[in-house]
């Protein structure tokens, strides 16, 4: 009991870094869209944990559960979302011309740092199909978003984010 | 068939991703010495990694709206288009299962009414009566008792100040001058653990350099920048999960902007106009974000 509880409070842990994927994962489609994701993916684990249909041996295996049921949920839900805007940079463009599965594996790679195995299980594939997709996405990427590009907002949320203090 | 021809694009990819033993690590570092193609390959992919993050982790940073938090300790909202059947609607239930009639229906209305009234109104009470609690104990207590948390949130400020009133006019604020800003983010990054220094021409400040000094429980980088007519101002930064520390003095005068980025505090010190020191502190926020410049 204990164990389960714990497991579920540290999943809020993760919060922040399921944001950071579902917005990448939604290449533009906007931060609604993705932290509607992020929440449904947790309240979803967390139902599945208490009823004990979900068992996890720990925080680790419980995340990349909460992972995979972003993923998805995700590629339920963003067949009708819009793409990108002019105003995004160029990475998120070229994220958005990526299919599905490829840009769900590179961003478990390369943006989130889950190893080959952890990431083919995520998208429910092997480990030799989740390399292909991945390799498949890095050259299908090429050369798109490679400049240094502004954070997202970048202006707007470091402003937001200073404290006067005196 | 030399080493190098036994090495696959799978391999670049793994070496990027971190997922080579020491020994295939060691072949494929010595085959991409011999492949310049290929190592610009493995340069491409890192740039697009590096592209990634600084797009993205800027969302890690942000505090979660408070829809996620403790998300998954609450249970999923219901599917929409499963309400209950005492909506109103004609409810056709399976062949033996009658529907109820309209006056119970009426009556289980007005119970749910009752009941719903009688726990706003046990609530109230029982809100007006935690609030009444809470007033008293805090008005008992002695305001030197704080929460911990509070002082957490104001001693990086108090450090930065204390040590802008110590430096910022001494014949000598700086123990690594600008000149030899490479020596400084060695130094910076080996006591401190994040070597930036952010360029701050663009709003008029010339990094004059920097030092370390006491943080409030690790050492903190202390970073002089300059204006054309001299006045000066400090840019703090020490790791964020540093504990509460008693609060320091600050000078009259002096405007002080804290923020937080990649589990620093960031504070920004100086004795500039208001929106001069809001720019400053805007251009630092952003170029603490990007994507590093300097060599490791």
């Amino acid at each position: 009991m204990g164990r389960r509880a714990d497991i579920i409070v540290g999943l809020g842990g993760a919060t922040p870094a399921l944001r950071r994927y579902a917005r990448a994962l939604c290449a533009g489609a906007g931060p609604a869209i993705a932290d509607d994701l992020v929440q449904s993916a947790l309240q979803s684990i967390g139902a599945r944990i208490r009823s004990r249909e979900l068992r996890p041996v720990d925080l680790a295996e419980a995340r990349i559960e909460t992972y995979a049921t972003l993923v998805a949920l995700a590629e339920k839900k963003l067949g009708n979302a819009p793409g990108p805007a002019a105003r995004h940079p160029p990475i998120v463009h070229g994220l958005a011309g990526l299919a599905f599965d490829e840009r769900a594996v590179l961003l478990l790679v390369s943006l989130e740092g889950f190893g080959y195995d952890a990431a083919a299980r995520i998208v429910g594939a092997s480990r030799e199909t989740a390399l292909a997709q991945l390799m498949r996405a890095r050259m299908a990427l090429g050369a798109e978003g490679l400049r240094p590009v502004a954070p997202l907002e970048g202006g707007r949320r470091a402003a937001s984010h200073l404290r006067v203090v005196k | 068939m030399t080493p190098s021809a036994l090495i696959e694009e799978a391999d670049l990819h793994a070496l990027v991703d971190g997922e080579l033993d020491p020994e295939r690590r060691r072949k494929v570092e010595d085959h991409l010495l011999q492949h310049p193609e290929d190592a610009a390959l493995v340069e491409g992919w890192r740039r697009q990694n590096a592209a990634l993050r600084a797009a993205f982790e800027p969302v890690a940073l942000e505090p979660p709206p408070l829809s996620l938090r403790e998300a998954a300790a609450r249970p999923p909202a219901p599917p929409v288009g499963q309400g209950p059947i005492e909506t109103g609607a004609i409810h056709w239930g399976r062949p033996g299962a009658a529907p109820r009639p309209m006056r119970k229906l009426d009556e289980i209305r007005a119970s749910r009414r009752r009941q719903a009234l009688a726990s706003t109104l046990l609530t109230l009470v029982a809100g007006a009566a935690v609030a009444v609690a809470a007033l008293l104990f805090l008005a008992s207590r002695p305001p030197t008792q704080s929460p911990t948390l509070t002082r957490a949130a104001t001693s990086y400020a108090a450090r930065a100040g204390l040590t802008y009133a110590t430096y910022i006019l001494d014949a000598h604020p700086v123990e690594i001058d600008a000149a030899r800003r490479d020596e400084l983010l060695v130094w910076l990054q080996e006591r401190v653990g994040f070597a930036r220094a952010p360029d701050l021409d663009g709003v008029g400040l010339r990094l004059l350099g920097g030092r370390i000094a006491p943080g409030v429980a690790a050492p903190a980088a202390f970073l002089i920048y300059q204006r054309d007519d001299g006045v000066r101002l400090g840019l703090y930064f020490e790791r964020a999960e540093a504990v509460a520390a008693p609060s320091g003095q600050r000078g009259q005068g002096v405007t002080v902007i804290e923020w937080r980025a990649s589990g620093f505090a960031f504070v920004l010190v100086g004795a500039l106009p208001a929106d001069a020191m809001q720019a400053a502190a805007e251009a630092a926020a952003a170029a603490v974000l990007a994507p590093p410049t300097e060599t490791k």
